[in-house]
């Protein structure tokens, strides 16, 4: 059993009243690419600030490499390269006096993070204050990579890269992943989080609500199918009946509709009669997400019951580590 | 302590710095080249003193009206005033800076993403602040020094080798306090603001400790109390006790700094 590098219990934390997360229990294991999904708003910032230890926990706690994300942050941020969200820089240093001002004190990193610089094609020789919103993020990537930590904790990576750009981090990423280190990010961006990514926690107005592997999630996810029949759609096609569809549409010889799930009753039905073509489309995974986010709400405004029920886990997610 | 951290906190503020110092070499160059003048027409001037409030001769320490020393001059027209004025704007502008400005401009999070202690990270910058008030202390008495034998005064050297360690001293007393608000306060305008209505509320009451007996017992636990540069210029003497009581006042405003940052979240 792989060996777990990040782990919360519990976690919570209040801005005052306000909520942050609540008792938030994570854990992602060693070589792991764990990406962290939600709006803004949902915790994702928050969680990972009390990761690093920038934020006091309310109550719980976090480790990460079996130390203390609070009482023994210094010895985290040994071993974690961080990309704060909306990283900011020292406007009047250029971007080689950052990369050595960090190497200083880490005491390692300065000829990786004039390497990284290079490879992201970003100019060190000028001043932050002169530099792009991009290219201020690109310096934040180097600075978080430069030392070749163990454990890689990024807020919203790809904020402002350019599309080579991103892809050039992807890359990265990869290679720190297979050579051993665990990644946790953060992001809305939900192309990159299936591109790279092996579990994805959701988390919702600051509870993880479900994680779930990459490979589940995309079983899972919806496909929209379209089904033209030689002929009318004949009476004994009741595709209503079977599990997983839902919002058929007929029209004429056509039939389209939403399956979640298993396709193979489907299949099963359709073969019993000719047909014309058989179209298969995945949901992308921002349709899963979206369907995540926003089903629980528009049924509970829709059904207004006189009761409140207790939260329901959604149906696409098990609550809970995988 | 970070040497790092401390390095590059040095190289931020030495134009910041310097400018300070330049400001106070330019109005040290002025009114010592006033002095004689002002010399000259001391009778005049001495007249016009005594009728000035007793409680206001007192507040900056001046005993023999008559007498247009040096050291009374000086103490009127710079150290007892002015150059606390310039001391406080730069010991707030670097402390709001310390702690809710760092938070503010997002670097804190940069600086606390590496490997270093929170209280090694005030440490150094505190350091860095200490050479910052000893440069401009150290600026101000050779200035006086330089200027005021240039324009032929009768300069104490031995008094404004004493007067350095209590500018220093005074220079710290006003960055603990400072330095706790930045922690305290994530707003850094609101923490200069605090910092500077609490550095005019001890001078006003040593002012006001003149008049009233009640209010000089207050004074006690104002920072300006044990700030008396007129008796350190004439006496030579180093103010051991203002100067340890000046250093706890710095030492319980860093500790308290120390501790509440410790706790703080950096959002």
């Amino acid at each position: 059993m792989p060996e777990t590098i990040i782990s919360t219990s519990s976690l919570t934390k209040y801005y005052g009243k306000v909520l942050g997360v609540k008792d938030l229990d994570l854990e992602v294991a060693s070589g792991e690419v764990f990406g962290f999904l939600g709006p803004n708003g949902a915790g994702k910032t928050t969680t990972i600030r009390l990761l690093m230890g920038m934020l006091k926990p309310t109550t719980g706690g976090g480790t990460i490499l079996g130390l203390d994300t609070w009482s023994q942050s210094v010895g985290v941020k040994r071993q974690v390269g961080y990309l704060p969200g909306d990283a900011r820089l020292y406007r009047s240093l250029k971007g080689e006096e950052h990369i050595r001002y960090v190497a200083a004190l880490n005491g390692t990193g300065e000829k990786t993070g004039l390497e990284l610089a290079s490879r992201l094609d970003l100019d060190i020789s000028r001043r932050v204050a002169g530099y792009s919103r991009g290219m201020g993020q690109k310096l934040a990537i180097v600075l978080a990579l430069m030392k070749s930590p163990p454990v890689i904790i990024m807020d919203e990576p790809t904020n402002g890269l350019d599309p080579l750009t991103q892809r050039e981090l992807y890359e990265i990423l990869n290679e720190r992943r297979n050579a051993g280190a665990t990644i946790l990010f953060s992001s809305h961006n939900l192309p990159e989080v299936e591109r790279i990514c092996d579990r994805v926690g959701i988390i919702r107005k600051g509870e993880l609500v479900a994680t779930e592997r990459m490979e589940n999630l995309r079983a899972m996810r919806l496909r929209n199918v379209e089904i033209i029949f030689e002929g009318a759609i004949p009476g004994d096609v009741d595709l209503e009946s079977l599990p997983g569809v839902s919002e058929v549409e007929r029209m004429g010889n056509r039939a389209q509709l939403k399956l979640r799930g298993d396709i193979n009753p489907l299949l099963r039905l359709v073969a019993r009669h000719d047909v014309a073509d058989f179209t298969v489309s995945h949901a992308s995974l921002e349709d899963v997400f979206i369907e995540f986010y926003e089903l629980p709400e528009e049924k509970k405004e829709e059904e207004e019951p006189a009761v409140k029920p207790p939260p329901q886990p959604p149906r696409l997610f098990r609550r809970g580590k995988s | 302590m970070n040497l790092t951290v401390l390095r590059k906190n040095l190289s931020d503020r030495w134009g910041g710095t310097l400018v300070y110092a330049l400001g106070i070499m330019g109005y040290i160059l002025m009114i010592t080249a006033v002095y004689p003048t002002f010399k000259k027409t001391m009778a005049a001037k001495s007249q016009l003193l005594k009728n000035y409030p007793k409680g206001l001769l007192q507040f900056f320490g001046v005993r023999n009206i008559d007498a247009a020393s040096f050291n009374n001059y000086m103490t009127i027209e710079l150290v007892g005033f002015i150059w606390v004025i310039i001391m406080a704007a730069f010991v707030i502008a670097w402390t709001r800076a310390m702690i809710s400005g760092e938070i503010r401009d997002g670097t804190m999070e940069l600086l606390l993403a590496q490997p270093v202690e929170r209280w090694k990270v005030l440490v150094s910058e505190g350091a860095g602040l200490l050479a910052g008030i000893a440069a401009l202390t150290v600026v101000t008495a050779v200035g006086a020094i330089a200027f005021g034998s240039a324009f032929s005064a009768k300069v104490s050297y031995a008094g404004f080798a004493a007067y350095l360690p209590l500018g220093i001293c005074l220079g710290l007393a006003i960055a603990g306090y400072s330095l706790l608000f930045s922690a305290l306060l994530d707003d850094p305008r609101r923490a200069a603001m605090a910092a500077t209505g609490l550095t005019l509320f001890f001078y006003v009451l040593h002012f006001v400790s003149q008049y009233s007996s009640v209010v000089a017992k207050i004074d006690w636990f104002g920072v300006f109390h044990w700030y008396n540069p007129l008796s350190v210029l004439d006496s030579g003497n180093v103010p051991v006790k203002s100067i340890l009581i000046l250093l706890a006042f710095a030492a319980v405003g860093f500790g308290a700094a120390i501790a509440v940052f410790q706790r703080k979240d950096i959002k």
